[in-house]
Order: C-alpha cells, then structure tokens, then sequence
C-alpha cells in the first residue's frame, strides 16, 4: 500500500517540526536557565534588601543613641570644647568672691585624648558660704574645671583669703585630628 | 484553448493550515520572547539593586562605625566630667565638714586641705577646749594627728593640728567596710 502525501503536508509537516523544534529548545536552553537565574537573584536580593533594612534599623537606633546623648550631655561636649578664658571666669566668678585673680601656670599634661592645665586662683571671700557656693557654680560654668588641692584658707581681719589651684580640662586637638584622619 | 469553464482559483503557500499553524507558533513565540525579556530586564534590574544596596550598606557601616566611636567619646568625656564634678562636690562636703567640726570657742587663723590631710592653725582658750572639742574629732576622720601648741598674747594658746590619712589605712579600712 502506498501512502501518497502531498507536497503541501509535507511543508506543513515541515514548518511544524521546526518551530516545535525552535520553540522547545528556546524554551530548555534559554528560558528555563534564565527564569532559574532569575529565580536566584530574586532570592538573593530579597536577602540582601532584608540585611540592608536591619543595617537601617541598627543605623538609625544608633543615630537616636547618639542624638540622645549629645542632647543629654550638650552642656558638657560644649564645654570640653571651649577653651579657657581667664577674663570670662573672672567675670563670671567674681560675685561669689570679694576680689578673684586668676592666672595660667604652664603645667599641661595630656591624659587619654584630654588635655589638661592647671590654673592657680588667690581670692577673698567674707564666708565659707561664698566658697562652697563658687564649688556649685563651677560645676555649671562654661568649663570643665577641678578643684584641685592644696587648698589654703587664711583669716585676714574680717576676709578670708583663699588660694587654689584649679585643673581645666579641654580635648586634646592633635590626638583627635589624627584619630579622625587614620579612620 | 480552455479546458475548464471556470476560472481558475488562485493558489496561495499560505493555506489555512499554515496560517493556522502560523498564528498559534507566533503567538507563542511572542510570548516566548515577551517572558525572555521580561526576566532579563528584571534580573538586570535586581543586580543594579544588589549593587546598590551593596554601596549603602558600606557607606551605613562607615557611618555605624564614625557614630560608635563618637558615642565611646562622649561616654568618655561625661565619665571624666561626672568624676570631676563628684571631686568638686566631695570636695565642697569635705570643707563644710571641716568648718561645721570647729567649736564656737576655738578660732581658726588659717587652714591647709591636702591630698592626705589637714593642718590647721589657730586659738583656744585651753588645751581640754581643744583637746575634746577639736582633736576628738580629727582623730576619729585621721590616723595620724600631731598638735603643738604656744602662748597667745591674751592668755589664750595658739595651736598647730596637723592630721593625716594613711593611704594603706583608707583603702584596708574601705575594704574591710565593704567585707
């Protein structure tokens, strides 16, 4: 028996195989590795977006940690930056006394990033009070300062006269200058 | 010469059965290609994210990195303030003390606060006056006291007390309190 196709089905035939060819081989060889790579980097970025949100989480909690404590210690951050100012203190400072002189002795020491220098004060005062109130006051000036001792009381006539010496400190430029260049 | 009365029909090579086939192979093929595109264009649009998302981590971690050391700072620069305010209120205590310790009847001329101790000078009517009213209480706050004494010009005695705190003392002393 003979089986009789026309050319017609033939190219029919012809033009089916090679589509179905081309469209399954597009689908195995280009397709499916895409759509697998593609799958992939789905998986991936959605990690990496995951760790970037805990990265801005851990970023922005250590932003508020920071905001919280220069707004907490503003007082004291401004005054370590402040440099010493012999005229504004005695200013300052003058009315808890009867007369204050303040004078800057050479003797700096550089401690842990701080810098320190001692300041020696002779001073009047009608009452102890009129110290221990200087002591308060000190504690809120401009700067950050220590009473160091020895600290000499004198009776004279109705006056007592009081000498002191006092520790200002203050950051130490250099260190922090480099600090902030090496990083 | 005509065989047929018809005129005859115009053969097309696009039958229905190729035109058929035809659409429904484009139509797949579009959509083939359609699906291709559309991944590569998000697979590109995900590795420009990962890139990114690469450059903002590192610029968060620097800036994780500056804020952590500025925060050591400040915490550093409040504990050295907080230490030296609390030197400056102890210190202020201490001479509020020292005052409030002086009797009435005795008269202070002048007073030396140490690191280690006190000196102090002045009148007292009479060595027991000073003896139980000043010297008692200096000795319970110092190891070491030492007085001497000498004829004021009203009859009084002029006094030198000078006291010490033994550091090896302080520090067995704190550490047997807190025992």
């Amino acid at each position: 028996m003979k089986i009789r196709i026309s050319r017609q089905h033939i190219y029919l035939l012809s033009m089916l195989s090679f589509l179905l060819v081309f469209v399954l081989l597009f689908s195995f060889l280009v397709l499916i590795p895409k759509g697998k790579e593609y799958r992939e980097d789905r998986v991936e970025y959605k990690k990496e977006a995951r760790e970037l949100r805990r990265y801005q989480n851990f970023h922005n909690e250590i932003e508020e940690k920071l905001k919280t404590l220069q707004a907490e210690n503003r007082h004291i951050i401004t005054a370590f930056d402040t440099a010493f100012n012999q005229e504004r203190f005695e200013k300052q400072h003058r009315n808890y006394f009867s007369s204050l002189t303040v004078s800057r002795l050479l003797n700096t020491s550089v401690e842990d990033g701080f810098v320190s220098y001692e300041v020696n004060t002779t001073s009047e005062i009608s009452s102890p009070k009129s110290f221990y109130d200087f002591l308060d006051a000190v504690n809120k000036s401009d700067w950050i300062i220590a009473v160091e001792f020895p600290i000499n009381f004198k009776r004279d006539n109705e006056m007592i006269k009081s000498s002191f010496t006092m520790k200002v400190y203050g950051l130490n430029k250099e260190t922090n200058t480099t600090k902030k260049v090496v990083e | 010469m005509k065989y047929s009365y018809i005129t005859p029909r115009r053969k097309s090579i696009l039958t229905k059965e190729i035109q058929l086939l035809l659409t429904f192979f484009t139509i797949t093929i579009v959509m083939l290609f359609v699906t291709y595109f559309f991944l590569v264009i998000k697979d590109y649009n995900y590795i420009e994210n990962m890139n990114e998302i690469a450059v903002s981590r590192l610029d968060l971690e620097s800036n994780i990195k500056t804020m952590k050391s500025e925060i050591t700072f400040i915490e550093k620069k409040n504990l050295l303030a907080q230490k030296i305010y609390t030197k400056n209120t102890v210190l202020k205590d201490s001479i509020t003390n020292l005052f409030d310790l002086v009797p009435q009847r005795i008269t202070l001329s002048e007073a030396k606060l140490l690191e280690n101790g006190l000196i102090l000078y002045g009148v007292t009517p009479n060595k027991d006056v000073y003896n139980f009213m000043l010297q008692a209480p200096l000795r319970s706050i110092f190891h070491r006291t030492y007085s001497s004494f000498y004829p004021a010009e009203n009859g009084w005695l002029r006094f030198v007390s000078t006291n010490y705190v033994d550091e090896e003392l302080r520090l067995s002393e704190e550490v047997y309190s807190e025992d």
